[in-house]
């Protein structure tokens, strides 16, 4: 699965830290989800689009064999 | 926090402190037993014991920050250590006969949960680092 967040905490300015405050995550689980790492549960999928005023389908997308 | 981090019912990130303070007096203890001349074997028996409960502390005591990640981590941790000891109790007949009975490790139930508990702070490490 990938998604957009790299981009979209450019658009609004956001480093990875103050992203992670504003949903109550650390830094590295961040950088995980950005990294295609770690794939966050719905809840936190939410919290992450509500930060960004974006649908979930607009931040994450399925890929091929997902 | 969610329902699931919740639900491991982890001690606050302040008792960290405590299983340190533990650990080191235990430790302390058991060096002072060379000094002493009385019963060695309860002076041992208990820094063992605080040692065990150190490590115990530090293994169900959250992180700093406790996220959904971290839990996942940590259950992936549990459940590794837990197959090491299986493993190592099921292999220790195969391991006395070819080392002698000195490596084996089932009848030394402070030294399988010791290395348990190692086996899961090396996972936990490696695990943060990797994903």
């Amino acid at each position: 699965m990938k998604n957009s967040i790299k981009v979209q905490r450019a658009i609004w300015d956001l480093t990875q830290e103050a992203l992670a405050k504003r949903i109550g995550v650390s830094r590295q689980t961040i950088n995980s989800i950005e990294k295609n790492k770690y794939v966050p549960s719905t809840l936190l999928a939410l919290k992450i689009s509500r930060v960004f005023q974006k649908q979930v389908n607009e931040l994450f997308e399925l890929e091929e064999g997902d | 926090m969610d329902k699931e981090q919740k639900d491991l019912l982890l001690l606050p990130a302040s008792f960290r402190k405590i299983a340190f303070g533990i650990m080191i007096l235990s430790v302390l203890y058991l060096l002072l037993r060379e000094w002493q001349a009385t019963d060695k074997s309860a002076i041992q028996t208990m820094a063992t014991s605080g040692f065990l409960t150190s490590l115990l502390l530090l293994a169900i005591t959250k992180s700093k920050i406790e996220d959904e990640r971290m839990t996942k981590i940590r259950l992936k941790a549990f459940t590794g250590s837990f197959i090491y000891a299986v493993v190592i109790v099921i292999t220790n007949p195969v391991v006395s006969f070819i080392f002698g009975d000195h490596y084996a490790l089932d009848k030394r139930v402070t030294e399988l949960l010791i290395s348990m508990f190692f086996f899961y702070f090396i996972m936990i490490f490696i695990l943060k680092k990797s994903q």
